[in-house]
């Protein structure tokens, strides 16, 4: 068995897909707050592979990138939170439960945000790519979701800032150097590792198909015009 | 996969409830920057508690006559209740004056620099221009108020601006429905038309809108009298001006005259009647002009029509 104080715990395009949706989510504040709608759109429609992508390898990825690994019943949650309330110290190689439910908050929400965006209009000029294939009144109500949606984004993301500043400032464990790294210190591993991690070319593959699909969504919507 | 569990002391520099102090500063911080980038809010929680008094518009004033319908017509679609591109509504002079999330949209007495100036004069192909393409544009009056106003102070009580264009008032013309005339003409169209080719020229409807008739028999002079008179008879009702002037009609006419119910004007100077014809008329409510110059009628006769208004036309001194 290997001792290296440092044990990798997540694979690159768990935390390739992590980094791009931070970069991916200024740009597409920033363009859509200086009107750079072009810029939006691909922005966009990044997220939109990267997010189908995240999806799919939350089914066939590496141990600590699948769903099944840490999405608990919230039960569990709950129990999770109170232990770490009282000062318990429980470690997880991969997300704890806490993390798992923001995980799938936000995937779901920019989920939410990306198909919103897919069918609303500036008013002006520019529209989504399916924009043209429901009414002029759906799409301007859609663009009003769109724009509720971006604030609960903000407060997720807030949400998730504290969770890991909490565990960097007060528990002792710096959870953002790992998703830089992929490795995790041994002291802040369970006793017990057993991480599977899935070859890259699937990775590549599973996100070509994400792409492809994106990409056609944004045909079809082109071909509408 | 499950987690291992040592309990202990806490390996961070920081207690949970410091932490979480600390986020919760931080969080109200972060909202109430984020709330004061959007200008609306300070002045909105400012005018709220009552600090800032929230400006008006004299009910009067050239604003609220002339400047506030074209905001309300073409910008507050977008710029009102329902939306606020930009944060910025344009629907109350409080509102107009706030500007939005740029910052204001007018300087007062500065057209320069108002930036919702320069965005309706750009040409309708620049992207920035305002109302965008495909909404109704502005005209150019409507620019012209609007950037008068700015140059004025855009002011909430100046009543008055020298040279601002005068205001379009917009009439309604009711659209012509012909079945609708048809049918109103229909019961008398059959005897109109044969009356017609028997008195050219003399019987028209007023309008293209109307069934009511007008005669005008005065080119005919002494070869229309008291029988042709009886012949027009059945259309009485219908005939809303005649004017008899120099024709050979006299008091015998009066009955068809009386006849004529709805008649507004007529012109019987120059022909032999007397004041029997224009006591028939008394009862003739809608009449409001009567030309009697050169005829037998006499003051007397005249005077119940000039005491209800009826312009009367001849001094009834008689021939």
């Amino acid at each position: 068995m290997d001792h290296k104080p440092h044990v990798p715990v997540w694979d690159i395009p768990t935390r390739l897909f992590h980094w791009s949706v931070v970069l991916l989510l200024c740009v597409s504040w920033v363009s859509a707050d200086q009107g750079y709608m072009r810029v939006h759109l691909v922005s966009g429609l990044t997220l939109l592979s990267l997010l189908l992508f995240r999806i799919a390898w939350g089914l066939v990825g590496s141990t600590t990138a699948r769903f099944s690994n840490f999405l608990h019943p919230p039960r569990r949650v709950m129990g999770y939170l109170k232990g770490l309330a009282g000062g318990d110290r429980i470690f997880y190689a991969g997300h704890n439960p806490a993390g798992g439910l923001m995980v799938l908050a936000l995937i779901a929400v920019l989920l939410a945000q990306v198909a919103t965006g897919l069918f609303a209009n500036d008013g002006v000029r520019f529209h989504g790519p399916l924009a043209l294939l429901v009414s002029e009144d759906v799409s301007t109500r859609l663009t009003d979701i769109h724009g509720l949606i971006f604030d609960l984004i903000l407060i997720l993301v807030w949400c998730h800032v504290v969770a890991v500043g909490f565990y960097l400032l007060v528990k002792g464990e710096n959870l953002i150097r790992p998703m830089v790294t992929g490795k995790k210190h041994r002291a802040h591993l369970p006793a017990e590792l057993n991480i599977a991690f899935t070859r890259l070319y699937i990775a590549l593959l599973l996100l070509a198909v994400s792409a492809g699909v994106a990409a056609w969504i944004m045909i079809q919507g082109e071909s509408i015009l | 996969m499950t987690g291992s569990s040592i309990s202990g002391r806490h390996s961070g520099h920081l207690s949970a409830a410091a932490y979480f102090g600390c986020v919760a500063l931080l969080t109200l911080a972060g909202v109430g920057l984020a709330m004061l980038a959007r200008p609306a809010f300070g002045h909105d929680m400012l005018q709220w508690i009552g600090l800032e008094s929230v400006p008006q518009a004299q009910a009067a004033s050239f604003y609220a006559l002339r400047v506030a319908p074209l905001f309300e017509t073409r910008c507050a679609a977008c710029h009102g209740e329902k939306r606020q591109k930009s944060d910025l509504r344009l629907d109350s002079f409080a509102n107009l004056l706030r500007g939005g999330k740029h910052g204001a949209v007018i300087r007062p007495g500065d057209v320069k620099n108002s930036e919702l100036a320069a965005r309706i004069s750009l040409p309708a192909s620049d992207d920035r221009a305002m109302p965008p393409s495909g909404k109704t544009p502005l005209t150019e009056d409507e620019k012209t108020v609007i950037k008068l106003w700015i140059a004025h102070g855009a002011s909430g009580s100046l009543h008055d601006i020298a040279g601002a264009p005068k205001p379009v008032i917009e009439v309604e013309i009711p659209k012509l429905d012909p079945a609708a005339v048809e049918k109103q003409r229909a019961p008398l169209a059959v005897q109109v038309h044969r009356l017609q080719d028997q008195f050219p020229g003399v019987i028209a409807y007023e309008a293209q809108d109307s069934a009511d008739l007008e005669i005008n028999a005065s080119l005919k002079g002494g070869a229309f009298g008291d029988t042709d008179m009886q012949a027009l008879a059945p259309l009485a009702a219908r005939i809303v001006r005649a004017d008899l002037s120099g024709t050979a009609v006299t008091d015998a006419s009066a009955p068809v005259l009386a006849a004529m119910v709805k008649l507004k004007s007529l012109r019987l100077s120059g022909t032999r009647t007397g004041d029997m014809t224009v006591h028939a008329l008394e009862q003739t409510k809608a009449l409001r002009s009567l030309a009697v110059v050169d005829t037998a009628v006499t003051a007397g006769a005249l005077a119940p029509f000039r005491a209800r208004g009826v312009t009367v036309y001849g001094d009834g001194d008689g021939p």
